[in-house]
């Protein structure tokens, strides 16, 4: 009987209910979903790398003899030491507007245990000497390549065809970046080969006999430093340019960081919703049975005991944790799938599916129901309290009190009477104002950090683009060249207006025992084509005064401006040792993680004369920022003459590549579309938090009031007015959690940027006016849209009815 | 002056398969400065039909008026506005906010009415003029309902309805409730309904309508109506 009671109750007050399920199902169904993924992807990046000899230890040097590597594999500690020959190439293609680049990796065919081995999808064998290649899956979708198609690259000076026999993975580029200004990979104009090394020596002939990339793995319970220290006295002179461990490998380190940031979501999502749930319940069930009291009385009047009553009252609870987490968890399960998929479009992995998940559906149901339980008990307790005479006896009037906000006179003289009473019940029931406050503030500062974290992307690459990186194109060299002649050639160029060297050169730098490895810009003081900025976005000119840092690399090695620290670079003339070098300033630098010299500077440290790696260029016709016509056929201009310089270049010797700005930041825009799309999932988690808060709360009000309520309607008050004595009081709170909720949301992003932050990129803390106005903007639209549901009800109040008896 | 005409007032409720006829076909007048009392039994129908006289229900049959102006036909917003500018209520349990002060309880009336009465004399006429500060739980039963009476008054209405309004007072309490009424009757001429299941407070009336399931039995004239002093019970 007590069974029908309580589904003819919940029937009865359904809105709130429904609020209540719908945060557990949202909760569960991340649980679920987000744990399956993030099983199946670490699962699928465990079997990977054991499967492919994943290497625990890089090295990348300028060359060494492909001879010594047997005295390497004897160092204590290695387990198998691979050397290979990386090169990355140009794709030639007769139509193309922007420039493809593969990275060559070479394998040696004869050795069946090799380190970071590719794995074969579809195709067929590599075969010794021959001009094949196996290419990763996603440049061969995005090409739409087919097995034995010819791929014309430009290799060591010379235009080759590649065939294409196979479609291959590698636990080295599980998320393939060409550069570290990347964030996502962009198949479109990167992918990895696999070549035979012969062939590759064929190609690169004076690499013959060499390596440029060591691979290896150790043996177990080896230290990396230890062994890192054994291996690099041995390697030195062959021109160290890096030594890296497994854990700053950049695919490892974004893959492992994926699967924790599922992991920690998995967690922290649901428990967030599922805590909301569990408060709106436990109010919920308060006032149930408060308002119940008279029924309870009879019940123990009737030789009911305490325990079946407070089972009775825990039914609500537990009805709700039941429904929803079954409910959530099998959404969850349902939802894991496309989940699962989506990471895999990211991560070059095998596809792990885990289909049904019986362990997270019952974890997900024992938590859910954990939770309420609690939430019940604490809601009902005041049944057991209650003895049956007591019980039927009306409650104690409810007292007024006149607030102390009241006692500031003109605010007081300012409040309608329907002001004071909103405001006196702010008051009369702290604990659900508290809660109000603390519902409208996560909901505001959840979809504020959303919604920064966007306009974040948007800076950690436009920013990158369009203020630092401002040149039209820029041409990479196969090697270092001597600049004055280059930057000679290019100038004498139609279309060119301006020419920039940009040397770039792996350097170690360190201060007392912190150590990193970077890649070090040299810059002319007088650039205009790169503008390096501070945090104030003014300009920082590179001088001979010391090198510039980025924030995250100066935390890293722990020095401020005017600190001292150690230069060394595989590329100095004489390995003199390393050159003390002053910090002159330190920059906000969001992708990557560079140190800056004027280029004056580096060739004296370098002492290789005056060279470049790299030129950056501007062309004539130039763009009107006032004009937007003119801009467009700018920009067509642009693009224009790269493909005219690329042309010109095609089979330059020294010409690596071509790049446009404009095209590299049309095709990130154009990957950014497609993944911004998630932030609407975001924001709607804060419309679901606040909708749901508001929601419950205007029903629970207006149960414990519709007395007081439908006495107003019958002084003749309307609707409106009457439902306003409830929106005061929540747009009152609204005020104080939106305030709130903006510092807040300042919180977690600090907390965001400390968690999320790497070598890669750092996420700047500041929140954008924009991304305030729409989490105030958002809170207030859910609460508006709550209300317009709750006061349906407050139409529907039955004056009659409700005024009847006594309460 | 006629204020309230009801032509054969059906109310029924539908319960599962069972209709219910609260009201069976009820006529009656009601007219300006008169204080009648709706006598009844439980389940007579007598605050069902007050509650279509005060616009808070509706009839499921036949016409009602106020003034002339057809109330069957009202739509929610004209009904809202009915009992905003014409009618008073005071109910047994008083219904006052509990977290507005008596004055203020009375400033919520006076808000929304078109030619209010002033608070101060009225506080002072209820005899609460030293009250006003205090909240609903603060005072008493009968001062209570003293502060419902003034916030019905406050709104000066052509038509005050009142629900067994001494139900839950004692006598002496009780009688000065029902002076406030015959008070507010006379001064101001206007219409006093009075529902009461109570046959002694039927002598302080001007008229009597006795309602027996769901029907007028009768409608007495009292000629000479006692004062509430001398009602007793």
């Amino acid at each position: 009987m007590l069974w029908k009671k309580m589904v003819r109750d919940i029937w009865g007050n359904k809105g709130s209910y429904v609020a209540c399920l719908v945060l557990v199902i949202f909760g569960l169904m991340i649980f679920t979903s987000f744990s399956i993924a993030s099983d199946n992807l670490s699962l699928s990046q465990k079997d990977f790398y054991r499967q492919q000899n994943f290497a625990h230890g890089f090295t990348e040097l300028i060359s060494m003899p492909y001879g010594n590597l047997g005295r390497l594999n004897q160092i204590k500690g290695i387990d198998k030491i691979d050397g290979r020959v990386t090169k990355e190439v140009r794709v030639t293609q007769p139509e193309g507007d922007t420039a493809i680049y593969l990275q060559l990796v070479s394998l040696d065919l004869a050795d069946p245990e090799r380190v970071n081995d590719a794995k074969l999808l579809n195709g067929i064998e590599l075969r010794e000497g021959e001009f094949e290649i196996w290419v990763d899956n996603q440049f061969f979708e995005t090409h739409r390549l087919e097995l034995g198609q010819n791929v014309e690259v430009v290799a060591g000076n010379k235009a080759r065809e590649l065939k294409v026999e196979g479609v291959a993975i590698s636990p080295e580029f599980t998320y393939p970046l060409r550069t570290e200004k990347e964030i996502y990979p962009n198949p479109e104009q990167f992918g990895i080969a696999y070549i035979c090394r012969e062939t590759m020596w064929n190609m690169f002939p004076e690499m013959r006999g060499q390596v440029n990339d060591l691979v290896f793995t150790k043996e177990p319970g080896i230290d990396f430093d230890e062994l890192k220290d054994r291996l690099e006295p041995e390697i030195e002179q062959y021109g160290l340019i890096n030594l890296f461990s497994r854990e700053n490998q950049t695919s490892h380190l974004i893959l492992d960081e994926e699967v924790a940031q599922l992991q920690r979501m998995s967690s922290a999502l649901p428990l967030m919703f599922l805590s909301i749930a569990a408060l709106i319940l436990y109010i919920m069930l308060k006032r149930l049975v408060e308002q119940q009291r008279g029924q309870i009385g009879i019940l123990k009047a009737f030789g009911y005991n305490n325990r079946e009553v407070m089972l009775h009252y825990l039914s609500y609870a537990l009805a709700v944790g039941a429904v929803g987490g079954l409910l959530g968890g099998l959404l969850g399960i349902y939802v894991a799938k496309p989940l699962t998929a989506l990471l895999f479009m990211f991560f070059h992995v095998p596809e792990v599916y885990e289909g049904f998940s019986l362990y997270y559906l019952a974890l997900g149901l024992i938590i859910s129901l954990a939770i309420f339980l609690l939430a019940g008990y604490q809601g009902c307790r005041y049944a057991l309290q209650l003895k049956p005479a007591e019980a039927m006896r009306p409650p104690a009037p409810i007292s007024g009190k006149k607030l102390f906000l009241e006692k500031i006179r003109f605010l007081s003289e300012m409040l309608t009477i329907q002001g004071k009473m909103a405001i006196r019940n702010l008051g009369r029931n702290r604990s659900r104002t508290v809660f109000l406050f603390l519902g409208m503030m996560l909901s505001c500062s959840v979809v504020v950090v959303t919604w920064s974290l966007n306009d974040l992307v948007d800076k950690l690459v436009f920013y990158q683009f369009e203020e630092v990186e401002t040149y039209h194109a820029r041409v990479n060299l196969t090697e270092p060249a001597f600049r004055s002649t280059v930057q000679r050639e290019l100038s004498r160029l139609d279309e060119v207006t301006r020419v920039e060297p940009l040397i770039e050169i792996p350097v170690r730098l360190s201060h007392a025992w912190r150590e990193e490895n970077v890649l070090l810009l040299g810059i002319a003081g007088d650039s205009m084509l790169y503008n390096i900025r501070d945090s104030e976005g003014q300009r920082v000119i590179p001088s001979d005064r010391g090198v510039i840092l980025s924030e995250r690399l100066a935390e890293k090695l722990d020095v401020s401006t005017g600190s001292l620290i150690e230069l060394e670079s595989p590329y100095k003339r004489n390995n003199d040792g390393p050159q003390m070098v002053e910090v002159y300033r330190i920059i906000p630098q969001y992708l990557g993680m560079n140190a800056y010299l004027e280029i004056r500077e580096i060739d004296q440290i370098i002492d290789q004369g005056d060279f470049a790696t790299a030129f950056m260029l501007n062309f004539g016709g130039n763009l009107n920022p006032d004009e937007n016509e003119l801009e467009i056929s700018g920009e067509e201009q642009i693009q224009k003459n790269v493909k005219l310089l690329r042309d010109l270049y095609h089979e330059s010797e020294l010409v690596a590549g071509v790049d446009g700005t404009e095209e590299r930041g049309r095709e990130i825009r154009d990957l950014m579309e497609t993944f911004g799309s998630l932030i609407y999932l975001y924001v709607l988690v804060g419309v679901v938090i606040a909708f749901a808060i508001i929601y419950s709360s205007s029903f629970i009000i207006l149960s414990e009031r519709n007395r007081e309520l439908a006495s107003m309607k019958v002084l003749g008050m309307t609707s409106r007015e009457v439902f306003s004595v409830i929106t005061f009081e929540q747009w009152f709170i609204s005020i104080f959690a939106i305030s709130a909720g903006l510092p807040l949301a300042q919180v977690m992003m600090f907390a965001l940027s400390r968690e999320l932050s790497t070598d890669l990129y750092s996420i700047p803390t500041e929140l954008s006016g924009q991304a305030l106005l729409m989490g105030a903007g958002i809170t207030a639209v859910s609460i508006l849209i709550a209300q317009s549901f709750a006061m349906r009800k407050v139409r529907g109040l039955d004056l009659v009815e409700v005024l009847k008896t006594r309460e | 002056m006629e204020l309230i005409v009801a032509r054969n007032i059906v109310k029924r409720y539908r319960m599962g398969e069972v209709t219910v006829y609260a009201l069976k076909g009820v006529d009656f007048t009601l007219y300006d400065g008169e204080l009648v009392v709706v006598l009844g039994h439980s389940g007579s129908g007598k605050s069902t039909l007050v509650n279509i006289v005060g616009g808070m229900d509706r009839a499921s049959e036949g016409e009602l008026y106020f003034r002339e102006q057809p109330l069957h036909r009202a739509n929610e917003t004209e009904l809202t506005n009915y009992r905003r500018s014409q009618v008073g209520f005071i109910f047994q349990f008083y219904n006052l906010m509990p977290n507005l002060t008596a004055y203020e309880n009375i400033e919520l009336s006076v808000q929304i009415a078109e030619d209010p009465l002033q608070i101060d004399p009225l506080m002072e006429q209820v005899g609460l003029s030293d009250r006003q500060e205090h909240f609903p739980s603060q005072l008493s039963g009968g001062e209570q309902q003293r502060v419902a009476i003034a916030r019905a008054l406050a709104k000066n209405p052509h038509l005050l309805l009142c629900d067994e309004p001494t139900g839950s007072l004692d006598l002496p309490t009780g009688q000065q409730i029902l002076k406030l009424l015959r008070d507010f009757c006379e001064r101001y001429n206007k219409a006093v309904v009075i529902i009461t299941h109570n046959t002694n407070i039927s002598y302080m009336a001007d008229r009597v309508i006795c309602l027996k399931d769901g029907l007028v039995e009768g409608i007495k004239e009292n000629p000479e109506p006692l004062t509430p002093e001398k009602v007793s019970w």
